[in-house]
């Protein structure tokens, strides 16, 4: 009986050992990267992208994990930012300017992205250019008046949009993203959504017009420049 | 054939070996010996000790044949192993937790020796070849983790170097003995292989004889008893009288304890193997990937700690003096009180110190572990803003928070619990600092925090502060810090709109800083 069961033990054992590459310590192979795949999309934009536009209510700028954008800016569009930056804040991506990615990676990765968030859009969609397109600033006043100052003039309630500083900061492509895009998940309409005196929202030549006439608040000497390099401002750098 | 027969045939190789060697001579009384009745389950760590140190010398050589000792293979033979050799992942699993094991439980044996003054007349010398041990098994340990030539060896051999470059006079020299050359390359991975294989394992087996004859020759000590005095003069001829008349022969009856021991462990260890699998390796040992947060394995956690701790004045003496006084410390342990009492309850004073190097050691270790030495260097670009922080703001602020990304101020600071650690959560800064101090401490920096003053522009400072001011619990008030500066009077009629403060944060407060 005791010889039985210590077979019976050392067969169990023999068993279990042959088990062993199937136990949760071995290590997983890795598997290997394919540029473009929707884990490689997901990553990269974990990494290099998610700090300031991730999805909803999180992030500072403009979400991308949204359908609404994907529907009007083109892949060109998304490129030419990712490519050549754009503004003040975003850096350009592109290896040749210093940036992590090659050219043929940031295609891929635009349309890895279109892909994941896109709805199936190709873009340029939703009746709006998703650039800047020149507008008349005088008529801009007017819809500004209408449509905007109740919140966004100096002092009101959700902050003003033609404070110098703001300006400084934001490029009137920024401007344009702002207006038409909205940040539905913090209580800011898109173009197209209801505002006070609008109850349709703007048409495109009064989204063109009141960020032409937004845009003229800015300083002259930073018009819409890149100037994230050595300040020029006296006041900052000089600080004894 | 007749069962006598058989006998004889089994017999007469073994009476031949036994002549030309005496090998049975030699080794029934390393069995039979006599230890002593009270030496229970307090002996069996160092048993435990030499299974786990037997265990790598076994799993070592089996590596031995696979592993590639070159700089430019070594990774790769690692992924080898884990990946393609049946089995070859749970071969290095079991060589890293039991080196990992052998540590512990060496300090233990080394801590119950010591609480037990078993080191006392007239076991010094077991106590310093166990030092000696105790510092070959260390080093066995930090040039095992060379081995793995991952980012953690590569660092954790930087930091070595420049440890030894600090050395005065001779610092050059011991580095490039230790590198074999000026940079850590190809010829240092092969000294540290030649180290780890050959000459440390060497020293140890030949410690460790040294260590077991010792042990044969003075005999295991008793269980200390209060009152019991050790006098260096009588000590052995009562020993050898207590071990006649009432010693146990080693085996079976100490023996049986350490096997029961030494079986738990090795489940243990073959459990904790096949649970959580290799050490390592981590990523690719290239000094141009700076996003990796080096750590060394856990023996040498609590030294990580220590030294990262140190106020930078002190580095260099402390770094280089402190072990040389902990060897020379620990070497002198049984001649500065080698006679007297062993009782743990008479000498209250070494308990003390004992529980004080433990819980220093555990200290240090965590700090070690939780340690935010490294900043978290793709947190600008990875870690969103989290929505409380963004919900309300102005477009300034908001501007402000993408200038907070932009600036990589999250790599260091904490938003919502993600971010680095190396400077303070700025969840509630603005209760903490008004927003004259917060661009003071931006502009200038200090307490180990750069300044930003030549990298960001007025607008970008105005809208990093007006985003910091907002940094604050709804319920709780704005930083009104008796003594604390009062934001300047309002200078331009630009006034942002906080919907937290109320009466509004003066934009232009660059211009008020640069007046003062």
């Amino acid at each position: 009986m005791k010889l039985r069961m210590s077979r019976f033990l050392s067969c169990l054992s023999i068993l279990a050992f042959l088990g062993c590459d199937r136990m949760p310590g071995k290590p997983q192979e890795a598997t290997p990267i394919v540029i473009g795949s929707p884990a490689w999309t997901q990553s990269t934009f974990n990494t290099n992208c998610r700090g300031c536009h991730s999805q909803g209510a999180e992030g500072a700028a403009i979400p991308l994990i949204d359908a609404g954008y994907w529907k009007v800016a083109t892949d060109a569009q998304v490129i030419q930012v990712l490519e050549q930056g754009q503004g003040v804040l975003m850096p350009s991506y592109l290896d040749s300017n210093g940036g992590p990615l090659s050219s043929d990676q940031i295609a891929a990765f635009v349309k890895g992205m279109r892909t994941l968030w896109g709805d199936g859009s190709s873009g340029g969609q939703g009746g709006i250019s998703g650039t800047v397109v020149a507008g008349n600033a005088s008529a801009g006043s007017q819809v500004f008046a209408s449509a905007c100052a109740s919140c966004h003039a100096a002092g009101g309630s959700a902050g003003s949009v033609t404070d110098p500083m703001y300006l400084k900061l934001i490029s009137n492509q920024g401007l344009w993203s702002a207006v038409v895009y909205g940040r539905a998940a913090l209580g800011s309409p898109a173009w197209n959504q209801p505002m006070p005196k609008h109850p349709n929202g703007l048409t495109p030549t009064e989204v063109a017009d009141v960020v032409c006439w937004i845009a003229q608040s800015r300083p002259m000497s930073s018009a819409n420049a890149q100037v994230n390099s050595i300040p020029k401002d006296k006041n900052v750098s000089d600080s004894k | 054939m007749n069962r006598e027969a058989l006998i004889q045939i089994v017999k007469q190789p073994v009476q031949w070996i036994e002549d030309r060697t005496g090998v049975i001579a030699f080794s029934t009384p390393l069995l039979s010996h006599h230890v002593p009745r009270s030496a229970k389950w307090w002996y069996v760590f160092g048993s435990a000790t030499l299974m786990f140190f037997t265990i790598q010398i076994v799993t070592g050589v089996c590596l031995g044949t696979m592993y590639a000792p070159s700089a430019s293979n070594a990774w790769e033979s690692l992924r080898y192993i884990d990946e393609e050799i049946p089995l070859g992942w749970m071969l290095r699993a079991l060589h890293g937790w039991s080196s990992s094991a052998m540590v512990v439980m060496m300090a233990i044996h080394m801590l119950q020796v010591f609480m037990h003054g078993s080191f006392k007349f007239p076991r010094e010398l077991n106590w310093i070849t166990g030092v000696f041990l105790l510092l070959t098994v260390l080093a066995l340990a930090f040039t095992g983790q060379v081995m793995r030539w991952d980012q953690d060896a590569y660092w954790g051999l930087g930091i070595g170097a420049a440890i030894v470059d600090r050395v005065p006079v001779f610092g050059d020299q011991m580095r490039a003995l230790m590198l074999g050359g000026p940079i850590i390359g190809g010829e240092t991975l092969n000294r540290f292989f030649a180290l780890h294989v050959f000459i440390l394992p060497g020293a140890a087996i030949g410690l460790v004889g040294v260590h077991m004859a010792l042990i044969m020759k003075n005999g295991i000590s008793e269980m200390p008893k209060p009152g019991e005095i050790v006098v260096p003069s009588t000590y052995r001829k009562g020993f050898e009288e207590r071990m006649e008349k009432s010693g146990v022969p080693f085996f079976p009856d100490a023996a049986q304890r350490d096997m029961v021991f030494c079986g738990v462990c090795l489940i243990l260890l073959v459990f904790l193997a096949a649970y959580y699998g290799p050490f390592g390796p981590g990523g690719m040992p290239d000094p141009t990937l700076i996003n990796t947060n080096p750590r060394p394995d856990y023996p040498f956690m609590w030294i990580f700690g220590a030294v990262s701790l140190l106020p930078p004045a002190s580095e260099t003496a402390i770094m280089l003096i402190s072990p040389v006084v902990g060897i020379v410390i620990l070497v002198a342990v049984p001649f500065l009180s080698n006679s007297g009492e062993r009782a743990p309850s008479r000498r209250p004073g070494m308990m003390l110190l004992a529980v004080f190097v433990v819980m220093a050691i555990v200290a240090l270790t965590w700090e070690g572990v939780t340690s935010p030495w490294s900043p978290v260097m793709d947190g600008w670009s990875a870690l969103p803003t989290p929505t409380q922080f963004v919900k309300g703001r102005t477009p300034l602020q908001m501007q402000g928070a993408v200038v907070f990304q932009y600036a990589q101020c999250r790599n260091c600071h904490e938003l919502g619990g993600f971010g680095g650690k190396r400077g303070p959560a700025l969840d509630e800064i603005a209760t903490r600092m008004s927003p004259d101090q917060i661009v003071r401490q931006v502009q200038q920096g200090g307490g180990n925090m750069p300044a930003f003053g030549k990298n960001l522009n007025s607008a970008q400072m105005t809208a990093i502060v007006g985003f910091l001011s907002t940094l604050r619990p709804e319920n709780e008030a704005d930083s009104s810090i008796p003594g604390a500066q009062l934001p300047l009077p309002i200078k331009s009629p630009l006034v942002v709109n906080s919907p937290f403060t109320g009466t509004g944060v003066p934009a232009e407060i660059s211009a008020g800083v640069s007046s003062r």
